[in-house]
């Protein structure tokens, strides 16, 4: 029997189907179920080089990473019965080129927000019986393609299809600079607290082979360089690159006969600021930050305090502040501080994009952040380790929150 | 005179009104009939009740600075020349926010809260954009 399919009965044999009440907003307490967590698994992981790679358009790099990844369960492409692809333009011609005709196949918009959406899509697929193998696959030729990100043919930061082109407002960057203008008003969060995030994760990448950027540089570095949109500086602002990423996950059942050891999605959630998002948030995000981290604490049993790293969603620095205040993984307020004092280091509190993040590895859209939070539960991850990494948590300010919990156990 | 070589807003029916009354020195929002609740840039129905009953009306011109940023690299044809120029967001007393820029002071001076309101500036014939000066403290 698919073990997948098993899952419904195991909820009812745990009693676990908690009656719901409903919330002054509307929303139901207890979802998502908690009995979710531990059921599904990461049981691959693939990556592709990273960098300026113009040989390879988005559908190579693609194939490139779910070849590695099925490489690394131990599968094959004829394995695959669920398919969900990101960025890469068109799901028919990705199923195509691969010979592959999965029993459930859906495609996202190229937004890094969708990394999250994703993953917990392929969770609840994988629970609900729709699939058994589902493979995530991430295709970003930015680089090479020339993606600008402001400016005529901007279609992520400013929205509102040019309405604001008249004011010069364009650009993601210039979003959050707007948001880290109005923390450091209301909170004294100041550039050099920034500046430590940036150098950070510089730090961290220069203990990754597989990072573009690996060149260490100082405090006095950040501030000579540019402003693009002051307060932001030009190494506030994430990578443009070319790369691949791709996941391969199961039920946990299914995934202890792998060749790669599984980790475990332990808990995850999501909620959105929708309603009036052309503008910065006044709240940074942080009503859906803190629903979210309710709801992965509910699922996983997990407090910040069981969390051996963090792998945050780093378009631009600021929103790493905004993310561990939303979380509360530091006091709101104080995140400015916090990251000062060393807490996102190696060796920190909690050591975060270990991997240097998408200031420094890789602009892979949160893709690649989840990869190492898989490889840190792995161990594989060498100079930059987490010594007996546990538990490692994903999370992404935008508005679209998610979080995933990833653990070596089950439970 | 030169040509204006900066980008333009789209001359969309919908917003037409805004764009009327910007060029009689009016900042006009659109009002649902049903809850009053003012909406920027126009849409069918209104975001609180979902009624579909709307009028354009004058509005005070007046609002806060919510946040600011400083533009040093030039996305647009026409903006280098401004480099850096300011962006703030406005929270107009009516509730609608705007994206605009502040005129009449340095960017080094503004100020998260600051009191503003509409100044408006003729780019060509068809079009005046609604920007933001600080209000004169007596």
């Amino acid at each position: 029997m698919d073990s997948a399919r098993e899952i419904p009965d195991a909820e009812a044999k745990r009693g676990d189907a908690r009656p719901q009440t409903n919330t002054p907003s509307g929303r139901t307490a207890s979802l998502p179920s908690r009995s979710l967590s531990g059921q599904v698994a990461v049981v691959g992981v693939g990556t592709t080089r990273y960098g300026k790679l113009p040989d390879h358009d988005a559908y190579d790099l693609g194939v490139w990473a779910l070849t590695e990844a099925l490489a690394d369960a131990g599968l094959e492409f004829g394995d695959i019965d669920g398919l969900i692809v990101n960025r890469i333009a068109d799901y028919q011609r990705f199923g195509e080129i691969t010979g592959i005709d999965p029993g459930f196949v859906t495609i996202t918009p190229g937004q890094g927000r969708f990394s999250g959406i994703c993953i917990e899509m392929a969770c609840a697929v994988i629970a609900a019986g729709l699939a058994r193998t589902v493979a995530l696959v991430y295709g970003n030729d930015g680089r090479s393609a020339g993606d600008r990100y402001g400016g005529a043919s901007d279609l992520y930061g400013s929205g509102g299809a040019g309405l604001w082109f008249p004011y010069g407002m364009t650009s993601p960057g210039a979003f959050h600079a707007l948001m880290a203008q109005r923390h450091m008003a209301l909170y004294g969060t100041t550039e050099d607290q920034l500046g430590e995030i940036a150098v950070t994760f510089r730090k961290h990448a220069a203990l990754n082979p597989s990072a573009v950027m690996r060149d260490p540089f100082s405090l006095a570095d950040y501030h000579a360089s540019r402003f693009i949109c002051e307060p932001l500086h030009l190494l506030d602002y994430c990578l443009i690159n070319d790369g691949g990423v791709a996941l391969i996950l199961t039920a946990s059942e299914r995934a202890r006969d792998g060749k790669a050891p599984p980790i475990y999605i332990r808990g995850f959630g999501q909620a959105t600021a929708l309603a009036g998002s052309s503008f910065p948030p006044e709240d940074f995000w942080r009503a859906p930050m803190q629903k979210v981290a309710a709801d992965v604490r509910a699922m996983s049993g997990l407090a910040p305090d069981d969390v051996d790293a963090l792998m945050i969603y780093d378009n631009f620095t600021p929103t790493v502040l905004f993310a561990l205040e939303g979380f509360g993984f530091c006091p709101i307020g104080q995140s400015g501080p916090w990251v000062a004092d060393g807490g996102l280091r190696l060796g920190g509190r909690f050591p975060t994009n270990t991997s240097g993040g998408h200031l420094s590895e890789s602009y892979m859209q949160g893709w690649a952040l989840n990869v190492e939070a898989v490889r840190q539960l792995r161990g594989e991850c060498g100079a930059r380790q987490v010594a007996g990494a546990r538990h490692v948590q994903y999370l992404a300010a935008a508005p679209v929150v998610t979080s995933i919990v990833y653990g070596s156990a089950p439970s | 005179m030169n040509a204006y070589r900066k980008p333009l807003p789209r001359l969309d029916d919908a917003n037409l009104p805004f764009w009327d009354g910007a060029r009689r020195g009016e900042l006009r929002l659109q009002r649902c009939q049903d809850c009053g609740v003012c909406r920027f840039p126009a849409a069918r129905a209104c975001v609180r009740c979902h009624g579909t009953r709307s009028e354009w009306v004058a509005t005070s011109g007046r609002g806060k600075v919510e946040s600011f940023c400083v533009f040093h690299k030039g996305y647009f044809p026409g903006f280098e020349a401004e480099l850096p120029y300011n962006v703030v967001v406005v929270a107009l007393d009516e509730g609608v926010k705007l994206f605009s820029n502040l005129v009449g002071i340095a960017n080094h001076a503004i100020e998260i809260g600051m009191a503003v309101e509409a100044s408006f500036e003729r780019a060509t014939d068809a079009v005046t954009l609604v920007k933001f000066k600080p209000v004169a403290t007596t």
